[in-house]
């Protein structure tokens, strides 16, 4: 059987070279450079280094720049299209940070004006502008979150739920990777020359690009190019350096041209990585040496021309490779004049024009992830496997909340108590040696305690090889100090360590390196309903992993940023944080809860939701399948999400037992991760405690368990 | 007086967290990256911020870090030499 092909369809880029795909493709046969000093904000004559900034102002100053950049983008890229999309993925790091840094400058607290700060608002800004009515997901991979987003983007389409994605990465420029790629003194002070023998550093830069994908057996008229493959892995080295021997960069390079169908010697280029670090560009050139051996393909990095644009660069690269295979020019590696001995490679010094069947592209990130993908021209005779949503099998749980582990947990719930509150410095840490979690803060603790804990719970002797992390909010400590430090020196002492812990997947790598996970490390992120993402992705990707999965999210309190951030923690007197993760294996185990995302559906732009999500689990059916629900009704959409937990019992006509667990455990953004970790256990007992079923022996007569979000975003899943 | 050196012990095991490492038994000679106290290239930034701060010395290369930090008794003469005040 043939399985779904994906198409790029449409494609938009706004980069240091300009607005569209024009500019872009007019500076790659110019083989021009786009970097120049930056002046986005203050930055004294002394702290001065060149980057790749955007030409063109922005008017609105109420939307933060990263979100405008991502618009633009999109724009050109569903111009002259018809219809709607059905998801958005998007890769960004930083979100409103830019705004968020103005703000926190000019001593503003108001949290009105904090509302584009999440990563994850971006992507929803995209699909509230397309009125996208299906998953809105933003994958937070650091530099390699672009690329990871559209590998996501391609297994949703194989897999089914979606027919048309929106695609791609954005990141504006701001002080927090200014600043903090320059207190890991890994900026050049000539500007970025990839591979060059005297290379210093990279650029930092700004982009954004999008790809309207579509999912499709046969070559769609209006298609530029096809993707064939893409494959994710972690180093599980360390947080910030590469492999020294690139094993990591090897393995998503061969796990995209499996996933493709195809062999070495059909990639006809390399779009690499290449961001003028010298660790990075030895330890790729090493990757791809492997990899290609004697059949090297032509190589270039184009981060000496645009910089090194973060999230947005995979996807900046996707357009230029999609450019390659559709017109044949090559772009030069821009900055490359000497070639380096101890690397034994030779990008291309000028543009070239040649046919190209089959593009790869490299983006690697900070917390070992990796991730490759490879664009395609677009054949009629092209056969792909078939691939489908995997079930998966709960082997193990754990939670921390205000009580404490699991077993507090559950204690203080079977009591008839609730569990809000801040888990204490114990509970966070778990019971890892204390020297290996010092540099850590708050949530990179909780990360690893709840991993751990859901490892040791499934009593598996494999680890875990892949990491799906879900945060709200990312590591708001670390992110707070930086930006502290930073302001209280004028700018000039900032902590590199925070810095490196303040990007959203630095738990994720720490899980990876302390499992020693090489396979898929993807952290997701979304306000309320980012360890729903990060469970959504882990079912997409499940198909291609065979060793067992951990599945987590967590998020933490932080005094001064999670009230002006999260106004459901504003609203709610009890601060409270905390997470869940499940460990998880593709086999379906005997006795063993089965866990599968159903839904995932975006509440503001399509007024019949509720009905249609009532009809996907079953109508009036859902009282035979389903002995209880878990309700997530963050406070900021209680009136809103009432109403529709109402429909939906009215739709359903459902009498099971509701719990309400968000007035159990806590207002906090990864709350749901809590309620899955819980609800797995009651699946697995076959019980509910009375005190929270109000059933008296609270038995679930071998049912399952929904677990269901409200508010923005409608999810569901299915514990059974 | 606490002699540089003396200062220094103290500030690196506060400013790297060093939890379990009591700052009289560092060995002023020993190795400071790879070595017992566990420190890597990542704590070498945060010590090059605190000594701009604290000393008012740059060490802005991959080269000069190599030899400013293969011990504490290295990083003190450094700093000596370098720092615009005199210190002892």
């Amino acid at each position: 059987m043939t399985g779904i092909r994906v198409f790029i369809a449409g494609m938009g880029v706004i980069t240091p070279a300009g607005r569209g795909v024009d500019r872009l493709q007019t500076l790659i046969e110019n083989s021009d450079t786009a970097l120049g000093m930056p002046n986005l904000f203050s930055i004294s004559e002394d702290q001065l280094l060149p980057a790749g900034q955007i030409p063109d102002l922005f008017g609105n100053i109420q939307i933060p720049r990263t979100h405008q950049l991502a618009l633009a983008a999109a724009d050109e890229a569903m111009a002259r299209l018809p219809g709607t999309i059905d998801a958005v993925i998007i890769g960004v790091t930083t979100g409103g940070i830019l705004t968020t840094e103005t703000h926190l400058k000019n001593g503003i607290h108001d949290p009105e004006k904090f509302l584009y700060h999440g990563a994850g608002t971006v992507a929803e800004y995209i699909a509230a502008k397309y009125c996208c009515k299906g998953p809105v997901i933003t994958v937070s991979n650091a530099c390699s979150s672009g690329t990871a987003a559209i590998k996501l983007a391609m297994e949703m389409l194989r897999c089914g739920p979606a027919r048309r994605v929106l695609a791609g990465g954005a990141d504006s420029l701001c002080r927090l990777t200014y600043y903090g790629f320059k207190s890991l003194q890994l900026i050049d002070p000539e500007g970025a020359h990839p591979f060059d023998k005297n290379r210093r550093g990279m650029s930092v830069g700004e982009a954004a690009a999008m790809l309207y994908l579509v999912a499709d057996k046969n070559v769609p008229e209006n298609a530029v190019a096809e993707l064939l493959g893409g494959g994710l892995s972690c180093d599980a080295y360390h947080p910030t350096t590469p492999d020294p021997e690139g094993r990591g960069a090897v393995k998503a390079m061969k796990a995209a041209i499996h996933d493709a169908g195809i062999t070495i010697s059909d990639i006809d280029y390399i779009n690499l990585h290449g961001t003028g670090t010298i660790d990075n560009d030895l330890c790729e050139a090493k990757a791809v040496k492997e990899v290609f051996k004697s059949d090297m393909p032509l190589l270039s990095s184009v981060k000496g021309a645009l910089g090194h644009s973060l999230a947005a660069s995979g996807a900046v690269e996707a357009v230029i490779c999609a450019l390659i295979v559709a017109n044949g020019v090559i772009p030069a590696n821009t900055g490359f004049c000497n070639a380096d001995p101890a690397m034994d490679i030779e990008p291309l010094k000028n543009p070239v024009r040649v046919k190209v069947n089959a593009a790869l592209s490299n983006s690697f990130g900070f917390g070992g992830n990796n991730a490759s993908i490879i664009v395609g021209d677009c054949r009629k005779d092209r056969n792909v496997a078939p691939k489908s949503l995997a079930p998966l099998a709960v082997i193990g749980s754990a939670c921390i909340t205000g009580a404490g582990d699991m077993k507090k947990t559950l204690d203080r719930l079977v009591s008839g108590k609730n569990c809000k509150g801040l888990p204490g410095h114990v509970d966070i840490s778990g019971l890892i040696q204390p020297s290996l979690v010092r540099r850590l803060k708050r949530l990179p603790r909780m990360a690893m305690a709840l991993a751990s804990s859901a490892f040791e719970n499934s009593g598996c002797f494999e680890k875990p090889s892949s990491v799906f992390w879900g945060t709200g909010w990312g590591p708001l400590s670390e992110t707070y100090d930086f930006l502290k430090k930073l302001y209280d020196s004028d700018e000039k002492f900032p902590s590199p360590t925070d810095f490196i812990g303040s990007v959203h997947n630095a738990p994720a790598g720490q899980t990876a390196m302390y499992f020693n996970a090489v396979g898929p490390n993807v952290t997701t992120t979304g306000g309320d309903y980012s360890f729903e993402q990060a469970l959504f992705t882990a079912s997409l990707m499940a198909d291609d992993i065979s060793d067992p999965l951990l599945v987590l999210g967590a998020d933490e309190y932080h005094v001064h940023f999670s009230p002006l951030f999260d106004r459901s923690v504003a609203m709610e007197r009890t601060r409270s944080d905390g997470g869940g993760a499940i460990c998880l294996v593709k086999s379906q185990e005997q006795n063993k809860p089965i866990i599968l995302p159903v839904f995932f559906g975006n509440a503001d732009h399509d007024p019949d939701i509720v009905s249609f999500l009532a009809e996907k689990l079953g109508g009036n059916e859902i009282d035979n399948c389903f002995g209880a629900i878990f309700a997530g009704i963050p406070m900021a959409f209680r009136n809103r999400g009432e109403e529709q937990l109402k429909n939906f019992l009215k739709f359903t006509g459902c009498r099971c037992p509701i719990i309400d667990y968000r007035l159990l455990i806590g207002e906090f953004a990864s709350a749901s991760a809590v309620a899955v970790a819980l609800a797995s256990v009651f699946k697995r007992t076959g019980k509910i405690p009375g005190s929270l079923s109000g059933k008296t022996d609270g038995s679930l007569d071998k049912k399952g368990i929904l677990v269901l979000g409200f508010g923005k975003f409608l999810t569901a899943i299915a514990i059974t | 007086m606490t002699t540089l050196v003396d200062q220094l012990k103290q500030k690196v095991v506060e400013t790297l967290n060093l939890v379990d490492i009591d700052a009289e038994d560092i060995d002023v000679n020993e190795q400071l990256i790879g070595g017992k106290l566990g420190i890597d290239s990542i704590d070498i930034l945060e010590l090059v911020m605190m000594i701009e701060r604290d000393y008012a010395v740059k060490i802005d290369s991959k080269e000069l870090g190599a030899k400013v930090f293969a011990s504490l008794n290295a990083l003190a003469e450094h700093i000596r030499q370098n720092s615009p005040e005199t210190i002892n």
